[in-house]
């Protein structure tokens, strides 16, 4: 018997061993171990380490592991490997999280992703995690609003695909979707005038929560979340204790910044109030009392500075005493104050794969560029996993979120920044007094509010409770099959107040407008994986997925309007005279069953074949019409495996492909015709039921469709990554195409069919670009890197048909007559419809013989395209030793912003254009018509007054290219050495100073044209009046213990 | 091992019961926050309302200030009051006339069987109204294929001499018809589902006024097309006094307006838009563009020169100041339409006085009054042999509007006896004389009813208003039509009328 069994010895035996990580020295579970040119093989355990029973002889082993370089041993005599493996410089196959949260190699992906870590986004002075990512994601295109606490930001992950609906993409959590929702408020009576700039809900999210972010960029790579994914999915997945390697680990982080106001235009201090070179200041105001600067003008067109005083310029007053009269060069600048924005976390994390936990907490705490402009956020996070005995796994994790914003009105007229631009340059806006102290009214021009009263006075507060809690269970029910049951829960309630003084020029009576948001979605979904490698072959791989998906969104929303407030001062509705108007309540409930599948095969980890499908059932589609299918097919070959391709010059090469389609349901409530309660008029005369007490209907605007059908989105896209140089050089490059039809519109009909609209199955839009990815690792020695990534993105968007005889709509939301952002057939998305110089047949413009200045615009022309030529970023990051310096650079090319700001300031007088040779006279360049119908060139000198008041405010001369360079981000970190903190109680600690928007330069605008006062939305390219950019920088500490 | 096979039972089962429980997960997709039936009476209210609301907004304030009732002086009034109008009233097309109105009154007709026929009756006498109003103001307009919904996509524009005639060929009926259709339902029993004081704010549920007013809109479809057809309106016009006075109005109590209210969001337009009447409170302004609009000088001088005790009924008084005029009634200050002058300060600017817009926002909106059916006859006496009295009509017109506007009636005789005012209370002359002293007094009694001034202005000349004193190049003259709307325009492309007319071109019925 012994001797036998030493026979059996004698033909194999048995190698084993511990695979670690070269720089931490802990064990490296999951390595495979391969006896080179076989298939015999182990994996490492959970401490890395294995054992293998190998023929007798020579041979070698190879220790793989995902994000590592391979190592190889030859065997020899040896039966004891200890290998260290060393990070691989470039993860080219980095693991991420894809569609429904399974985690795929990118080597296998056939789409597009981009994965960002928690470096690049966390402590980086910016509470809002769209913002962190500007400049750093090819194919994204993401705007903040402005530079006000909390205000929305809009993401369009390429392009836009969906002509009325949303164009964000779906947010998921760790595994379930989540709102990123604007909830517009609708200002009352003003509609989307009359609030502060609202959130956009991702921001709830904390950056310090999150461990990394993947980007699903197109309908393939989103197809198994179906339509609402259409635009593409941001997937984050927040951190948790899995990696706390078994000790108990406390994280503190704290940051502290600085904002200050960015952007604004450069003004004029030689000419104050006036018109015509005369102060209008001279009347006595209705007391009698002379030289009240409130009953000038608005503009800067008065006498220079230092003119002797007289009764005809206006300086000398009708009782003899002189005009206080001189600039003030920053009357604008000082209206904004020093922002502060205060960061703490602590985050608890221990355990190991199997049994971890985390607990964080994080405040964020943040005063505004302006008063009154106030952000806090309250981040919770308890989760934890287990893996039971009998090989359950169970995890949850619960999210609390509290943000509360406090903001000012916004937008066009009479808001806290819209009447900024009715500030001469001789007021002193800090200087002269806001508010009446008897009627706490404000003191201004008439008819206009004091920018500062009204930021004070007119202000809407929020106050948002939030939940995101996921729970899951999985279970292995054989080697082959993991079922596992995932739910989640995203419920907030948001409690809005906006508030209207009495005295406040939009609602004089007063208003205040109590709204309670409340939303709640959940989703389940119980998927199926079938899982078996070496499928009748050698190295064919193939798994399986099922899954089925519940979907249910409620959404409520309670308003309580009161108007003619009886007591100024005491916001409640309690004392409103009339409460009727907009009072209400409106609520909707929208369900989704799905059924999906995804087949991934794999031959040889060098060819890759995904197939999906999946079935909606959507109760928002008529009965017969609520059921359909769409599947995606995507491939990826890895040239250089498949061809043996070993070389330091082309290190990896990828070809990847995917077509896929999405289909889309609509939103609830949309198959019937209904009444409303009616409601007409505009913003300076509306009529509101109930009537006298009466109340009444009208029928709804909108024709209800019961043939409404699914739409479907379709998209192919090609793409390579390529890496040079042992992958220090790598790009990665995407083509993309997606067309979309039959969409879900609510279609502009002639008002003369006695509707607006009506919903139906109508339109197309195309969409194709570019996106690419490049890194490059110039230098790398043992203590010095230096690592450059690039990305570009070039996207074109078409409208290429609406329905027969319609050839433009307007967008929904827009807010000016004259300035309308609208579908054009033939032409980009979103160009905005206004008015146009007139111009004679050779493009010139015509000039009115009798005034010299133009003659009328023509209505209804495209005048500015806001959509980027194309967009790229540039990060470069060194590292010496523990010191680490990154710069992000980014521009946005072309595009155009129309800028009500500007052209306000411009016509008011106050721009330092404007006061370049303002006493010279000067003929607007153009012709005017003869009456033989020929043209003769302008001659007709007019006053600078004149010459710049003509351009207007809404024509194309008021449009600006918002081509813009920018240094979007620095920051210099440094991490103390291991060898001090031997001494110290820290696990690691380390520094940073962070700045964002430190520098602009925008050739062609003479103002920062990033705005976007619309807030996130399918609105681009206006600046309303709204409030500027802000720029940041801070300090920020983080250690472990 | 016992665990292990647990779960898989209770996994399958799970997904067994996860697929049959989804049954009736999906509801019915009914929407809980908006009808899809309504009472007519709620739908009835809106649309006198709403009719109301129209005449009197932008529109409105349009034909003030193209009749220089009152004057623009800044913001959008100001070029307005240049004839600059280029690209507006697309929502007085959409929202408040084709989809608004005029929607509501066709559902109330279209859903006549559960309505009724007094709904139906009072519905296509403001259907007709409305559509006069629209073809009025744009000239040729969709009416006979419109207010169809997805089943007429493209409705086609019918001319204004079909819309007010009717052609059989096109089967397109008449606004005359369409009148004594309403007329004729109003004359059928009414049944139980009648208006009442609670959702007719007109009328109160009174079908007898409704009767008079449809009557009186007879007449004043006739007289518009008089010019064109003067047979025709002959016809219609001895149809209606053929009836009898207890069928027209004939009374001031009679009146087709509408009181607004005081609150906010109930209001008359011209007070929500100008503020209050009063300048002491112009320190805490009410309106929400109360420094746009003023007092008319050249209005102030008409009455003025006629010595119309109307004027401190329509304007209020102004403190002295460089720009005032002093009257016999007090001092006014206006502006003269369209000027470059200096724009007088706030506090000292004529508006609007109460009859206009009330104290807080409540006054009526005049749209179909006992003084304008008293013109109407008196120009019909005068140029369209109705058979009746040209003079007996015309002083009951200014007595009728006298009346209306506050005047005591004392005061209205000694005016009228007054020998110094007969040029202006006594017809004399050629009968294009009488016609014009007749529509001069009508444009006085019109103040706050541009739209009606505006039609008469065109249709005759009268009064002789000069155009404003720096004229746009849109236009040098009065408009005669505004262009159509950007919406129509894109959106109904193949019937909107090319080339499309301009501004200057006259509507049919006043060429």
């Amino acid at each position: 018997m012994v001797t036998l069994f030493q026979m059996a010895l004698a033909q194999t035996r048995s190698v084993s061993g511990r695979v670690t990580d070269q720089k931490t020295g802990e064990g490296l579970p999951g390595t495979t171990v391969l006896l080179k040119g076989t298939t015999n093989g182990a994996s490492t355990d959970a401490n890395g380490a294995f054992s293998l029973t190998i023929p007798d002889g020579n041979g070698t082993l190879v220790f793989s592991s995902v994000g590592y370089v391979p190592e190889e041993k030859i065997i020899g005599k040896e039966t004891q490997f200890n290998v260290a493996l060393t990070a691989d410089i470039k993860q080219l196959n980095e693991v991420v999280v894809t569609a429904l949260g399974i985690e795929r190699d990118t080597r296998s992906l056939g789409y597009s992703t981009q994965q960002i870590t928690a470096g690049q986004i966390s402590q980086k002075s910016e509470p809002n995690v769209l913002n962190a990512l500007q400049g750093k994601v090819s194919g994204v295109t993401i705007t903040n609003s402005s530079g006000l606490p909390g205000s929305s930001t809009n993401i369009n992950i390429r392009g836009i695909t969906s002509l009325q609906g949303s164009n964000q993409p779906l947010f998921i959590v760790d595994g379930i979707p989540i709102s990123n929702s604007l909830d517009r408020t609708n200002g009352g009576s003003l509609g989307t005038l009359g609030g502060a700039q609202t959130s956009n809900r991702a921001l709830d999210i904390d950056p310090e929560s999150i461990e990394s972010i993947n980007i699903l960029k197109g309908p393939a790579a989103a197809a198994l979340y179906g339509s609402r994914a259409a635009s593409g999915a941001v997937i984050i997945t927040t951190k948790s204790g899995r990696n706390a390697n078994k000790k108990l680990e406390i994280t503190v982080t704290s940051g502290y910044s600085l904002q200050q106001v960015y952007g604004i235009q450069k003004f004029q201090n030689d000419y104050g109030q006036g018109l015509n070179g005369t102060n209008l200041t001279s009347l006595p105001a209705a007391g009698g009392v002379y030289g009240d600067i409130n009953t000038g003008s608005t503009a800067s067109w008065g006498p220079r500075f230092g003119t002797t005083p007289t009764i005809a310029n206006g300086l000398l007053l009708g009782d003899g005493s002189l005009l206080p009269y001189q600039a003030y060069p920053d009357n604008i600048k000082d209206y904004f104050r020093t922002g502060h924005l205060l960061t703490n976390g602590v985050s608890l994390r221990g355990g190991n794969a199997e049994q971890n936990f985390i607990l964080s907490v994080n405040n964020t705490n943040q005063k505004g560029i302006a008063e009154y402009n106030d952000l806090q956020r309250l981040n919770i996070q308890l989760g934890g996993n287990t893996t039971l005995l009998n090989k359950v796994k169970a995890g949850a994790s619960v999210n609390f979120i509290n943000s509360d914003q406090l903001g000012s009105a916004i937008g066009n007229g009479s808001s806290a920044f819209g009447t900024l631009v009715s500030i001469p340059r001789s007021y002193d806006l800090q200087g002269l007094p806001y508010i009446n102290p008897t009627t706490g009214r404000s003191v201004f021009f008439t008819g206009t509010d004091n920018p500062r009263w009204n930021r004070q006075y007119v202000t809407t507060t929020s106050n948002l409770m939030r939940f995101i809690s996921v729970a899951n269970v999985s279970y292995d029910v054989t080697p082959w099959l993991n079922v596992l049951y995932r739910a989640g829960l995203d419920t907030y309630t948001d409690r809005r107040k906006g508030v209207f003084t009495p005295g406040a020029a939009r609602v004089p009576t007063g208003q205040v407008l109590d709204q309670v948001y409340f939303r709640s979605e959940f989703t389940g979904d119980l998927i199926a994986t079938l899982k078996k490698d070496n499928l009748f072959t050698d190295g064919f791989n193939a798994s399986l997925l099922l899954g089925q998906q519940v979907n249910s969104r409620r959404a409520q929303t309670v308003t309580s309007r009161a108007d003619n407030l009886g007591v100024a001062g005491f916001p409640n509705s309690s004392v409103g005279a009339t409460f009727s108007n907009g009072t209400g309540e409106t609520s909707s409930l929208r369900r989704l069953l799905g059924y999906y599948g995804q087949l991934d095969l794999s031959y040889r980890n060098y060819l890759y074949l995904t197939l999906t499908g999946r079935v909606d059932q959507s109760s928002t589609l008529p009965r017969n019409n609520n059921t359909f299918f769409y599947p995606s097919v995507s491939a990826a070959v890895s040239l250089t495996d498949a061809l043996h391709i070993e070389s330091d010059l082309l290190s990896y090469a990828k070809l990847k492909g995917a077509v896929a389609q999405v289909g889309k349901d609509t939103d609830p409530y949309s198959l019937a015709t209904t009444y409303n309660v009616a409601s007409f008029g505009n913003n300076v005369a509306n009529l509101n039921f109930p009537f006298n007490g009466v109340g009444g209907f009208t029928l709804g605007d909108t024709q209800g469709n019961p043939n409404l059908r699914p739409e479907f989105t379709r998209s192919y896209e090609a793409g390579i990554v390529v890496g040079f140089f042992k992958n220090r050089v790598t790009l990665d490059a995407t083509y993309f195409y997606q067309t979309s039809r039959d969409q879900i519109l609510n279609l502009t009909t002639p008002a003369t069919t006695g509707f607006q609209q009506r919903v139906a199955n109508a339109g197309r839009l195309d969409n194709k670009g570019i996106e690419a990815l490049l890194t490059v690792t110039p230098v790398q020695t043992a203590n010095f890197k230096w690592d450059v990534t690039a990305n570009y993105t070039r996207i074109r968007t078409r409208v290429v048909e609406l329905t027969d005889g319609v050839t433009r709509a307007s967008i929904d939301g827009n807010a000016f007559t004259g300035t309308i952002p609208s579908i054009v057939v033939d032409q980009p998305y979103g160009v905005i419809v206004g008015n146009k110089k007139a111009t004679s047949p050779d493009g010139k413009y015509l000039i009115n013989p009798n005034t010299g200045l133009f003659v009328p615009e023509v209505a209804g022309e495209i005048i500015a395209d806001p959509n980027f030529k194309w967009q790229a970023g540039l990060t470069n990051t060194f590292t010496y030793k523990g010191v680490n310096l990154s710069f992000l650079v980014d521009t946005n090319q072309g595009g155009d912003v129309v800028s009500f700001t500007n052209n306000f300031y411009k016509s008011a007088g106050a721009l330092a254009e404007t006061g370049v040779d303002r006493d010279q006279p000067r003929v607007i360049p153009g012709v005017i018509a003869n009456t033989d119908g020929t043209y003769r060139p302008n001659n007709i000198q007019v006053s600078a007054q004149d010459y710049w008041r003509s351009f207007g405010l809404q024509s194309e001369l008021g449009v600006y290219d918002a081509t813009v360079y920018r240094l979007r981000e620095v920051s210099i970190g440094y991490a103390l050495p291991k060898a001090l903190l031997s001494k110290l109680p820290f696990g690691a600690v380390s520094f940073s100073l962070s700045g964002r928007n430190l520098l602009y330069y925008a050739p062609n605008a003479n103002f920062d044209p990033e705005l976007n006062t619309q807030g996130a939305g399918n609105i681009r390219g206006l600046d309303l009046q709204g409030p500027p950019n802000a720029r940041t920088y801070g300090a920020n500490i983080r250690f472990t213990l | 091992m016992k665990y292990s096979l647990f779960f898989r039972y209770a996994t399958a089962g799970a997904m067994l019961l996860s697929a049959a429980s989804c049954k009736d997960y999906l509801g019915n997709n009914l929407d809980p926050n908006n009808p899809q039936v309504v009472p007519p009476g709620a739908i009835l209210t809106n649309l006198e309302a709403h009719t109301a609301f129209v005449t009197t907004n932008t529109i409105g304030r349009v034909s003030e200030l193209f009749m220089q009732h009152y004057a623009g002086v800044a913001g959008q009034p100001a070029s307005y009051d240049t004839y600059a109008i280029r690209g507006e009233f697309d929502n007085e097309w959409q929202f408040d006339l084709y989809a608004g109105s005029l929607a509501d009154a066709q559902n109330i007709i279209t859903n006549g069987a559960q309505n009724g026929p007094a709904y139906t009756g009072i519905a296509k006498l403001i259907k007709a109204y409305n559509f006069a109003f629209v073809t009025d103001v744009w000239g040729d307009v969709p009416y006979s294929q419109a207010l169809q919904g997805s089943a007429i996509l493209q409705p086609r524009f019918d001319k204004q001499e079909d819309i007010y005639k009717g052609n059989t060929a096109l089967n397109i009926q008449s606004l005359f018809d369409l009148v004594r259709d309403g007329l004729k339902d109003l004359d059928q029993p009414a049944g139980t589902t009648i208006p009442t004081s609670a959702d007719d704010l007109i009328y109160g549920g009174r079908l007898a006024n409704w009767r008079k007013f449809g009557n009186t809109l007879l007449l004043k479809f006739a007289l518009q097309i008089s010019k064109k057809d003067p047979t025709l309106a002959t016809a219609v016009i001895k149809e209606v006094l053929a009836k009898g006075s207890a069928n027209y109005i004939s009374d001031n109590a009679d009146d087709f307006q509408l009181t607004f209210g005081t609150s906010v969001g109930n209001q008359n337009p011209f007070y929500s838009f100008n503020g209050p009447a009063n300048n002491g409170s112009l320190a805490t302004p009410l309106g929400n563009r109360p420094l746009e609009q003023m007092a008319s000088r050249r209005f102030i001088d008409s009455l003025n020169l006629r010595n119309d005790p109307r004027l401190p009924q329509f304007y209020t008084t102004s403190p002295t100041n460089a720009a005032a005029v002093t009257t016999a009634f007090g001092i006014f200050t206006g502006y003269n339409n369209g000027s470059n002058a200096g724009i007088p300060a706030a506090a000292n600017r004529s508006r609007y006085n109460t009859y206009i817009v009330g104290t807080s926002g409540e006054a009526p909106v005049r749209m179909l009054t006992n003084f304008q059916t008293k013109f109407i006859l008196a120009e019909a006496a005068l140029a369209l042999n109705s058979g009746e009295n040209a003079q007996t009509r015309f002083t009951e017109a200014i007595t009728a509007s006298m009346t209306k506007a506050g005047v005591p009636t004392a005061t209205i005789t000694a005016y009228l006896a007054n020998p110094v005012n007969q040029p202006y209370v006594t017809l004399s002359g050629s009968i294009e004389h009488q016609r014009n002293q007749i529509i001069t007094q009508k444009w006085i009694a019109l103040l706050g009813n541009g739209y009606e001034a505006w039609n008469d202005y065109r249709r005759t000349g009268y009064p002789r208003l000069a155009p404003v004193d720096n004229p746009s190049s849109d236009s040098p003259v009065i408009p005669q039509r505004f262009f159509y709307t950007l919406t129509e325009i894109s959106s109904n492309s193949n019937n909107v009328p090319n080339p499309r007319p301009n501004i200057t071109d006259r509507v049919w019925w006043a060429n």
